[in-house]
């Protein structure tokens, strides 16, 4: 009988799991846990007060054309109400939107010269993020302060002119000048852009018409929209781009 | 002689059905999920707000929620990775993982039926791409064989090479 308990014994002993040697797995699993939250929680504040304190740099002051915070600049503030309205929205640093330039740059400023349409420009800033620079913020505020000097749209195909060939390589503060001067930009306007540029008096309102626009569904450059409807850039022919303004014009 | 007869060799299991077989399958299961896992986590995690703009092209959850998702996913998976490859709590970091596989494929899905041309930002970038660029179906299919990996891990987590055996022996 006696023997028979031992025997057992012995192997309910061999059975069970030997906690001797081996770490406590319920104590391992909470550190991990506790771990793996602290480190998500973390790095959603971080992200989040980067992204605030980046919203909160420079000025509040809004560029000449733009009517309030988050709202695209209008070229043409002299447009009639019966022409339709054009959207634009376009980072300076993306390679599609300089192509776009390209091709349909003259027509659409001699369509907002000629208050055929209503051209709001909406300059984003998201590629900064993609390319670990800051040269789309820069050049918008940029060409916000040249919005300042009534030169808005040249210098904003001024910066396009100079974009470099490998995406990323941005734009110095030099050649940002120099836009503004080959923009017909001098003497004392040339001083008050560079005070803007250099305070960044607009850099509330460009980080307010990134988030607007992506808040609008708007995540890649270049968009435009006519009268709010999609513009499909495929097969867009100079002759089909003018078809499209009259057709919405009324 | 006849000890060694006597053992019939219908009691043997076949080699696929062998414990070792088993746990190494078990071991390419979990590098395969934990290895795309901390890629794609590694990819995104130094880059919050790209990674909360790919969020947001799905157009699913509302704007801030998921500019939070956006911030707070790519280190999720930065650590079920790390887990999963590591071999430390494997069933578990299986589970959380094909939980999320599944909600992607729903992501992916859904963009797809209501006709958005975006990238699924698995990797980094994401937001919208020309519609010629999508690629809905093969990132679905890449993430079901995901949650194949996955649901083989959760019903058996035993694998070779993992941290949990050596360290809970």
């Amino acid at each position: 009988m006696a023997s028979r308990t031992t025997d057992r014994r012995a192997k309910i002993e061999a059975a069970a799991p030997r906690s001797r040697g081996g770490a406590n797995k319920i104590v391992v699993a909470t550190v991990v846990a506790v771990l793996a939250i602290a480190a998500i929680v973390a790095g959603v504040i971080i992200a989040d007060q980067n992204k605030k304190s980046d919203l909160a740099k420079g000025g509040s002051s809004l560029p000449a054309g733009a009517s309030a915070m988050g709202v695209g600049l209008v070229a043409n503030t002299s447009a009639p109400a019966n022409v339709p309205t054009v959207d634009l929205w376009a980072d300076l640093q993306c390679p599609a939107c300089k192509q776009f330039e390209d091709a349909f740059g003259n027509q659409i400023n001699e369509m907002a010269q000629n208050n055929e349409i209503k051209l709001v420009v909406h300059v984003l800033s998201f590629l900064d993020k993609n390319l670990g620079n800051d040269s789309s913020n820069r050049s918008a505020n940029a060409a916000f302060c040249a919005a300042d000097q009534d030169a808005f749209l040249t210098y904003f195909r001024g910066v396009y002119a100079i974009q470099p060939e490998q995406e990323g390589t941005g734009y110095t503060d030099a050649q940002l000048r120099q836009v503004a001067e080959a923009s017909g930009i001098n003497g004392n306007g040339l001083d008050t852009w560079q005070k803007c540029y250099d305070a960044r008096e607009h850099n509330q309102y460009v980080e307010s018409v990134q988030t607007q626009s992506a808040k609008d569904g708007i995540n890649s450059t270049p968009t435009i929209k006519i009268d709010g409807k999609p513009l499909q850039l495929q097969g867009l022919t100079p002759q089909s781009l003018t078809d499209q303004v009259k057709a919405a014009t009324r | 002689m006849s000890l060694v007869s006597e053992r019939p060799r219908s009691e043997e299991p076949g080699l696929l059905r062998r414990p070792r077989t088993l746990d190494a399958i078990g071991l390419v299961a979990r590098l395969a999920l934990g290895g795309v896992m901390l890629v794609a986590g590694l990819l995104k995690v130094a880059r919050p707000e790209v990674s909360a703009r790919a969020v947001q092209a799905y157009q699913l959850l509302p704007f801030d929620l998921a500019t939070y998702v956006g911030y707070g996913l790519p280190i999720l998976e930065v650590v079920l990775g790390a887990l999963l490859v590591l071999g430390l709590f494997t069933r578990a970091s299986a589970a959380v993982s094909g939980v999320l596989l599944v909600a992607f494929i729903i992501g992916i899905a859904s963009a797809w039926a209501r006709g958005l041309s975006i990238d699924c930002g698995c990797f980094g970038e994401g937001g919208t791409i020309d519609p010629s660029r999508t690629r809905y179906l093969e990132e679905i299919l890449r993430d079901v064989g995901l949650v194949l990996c996955a649901a083989w891990l959760v019903i058996r987590p035993r694998t070779a090479y993992s941290l949990e055996r050596t360290l809970f022996a």
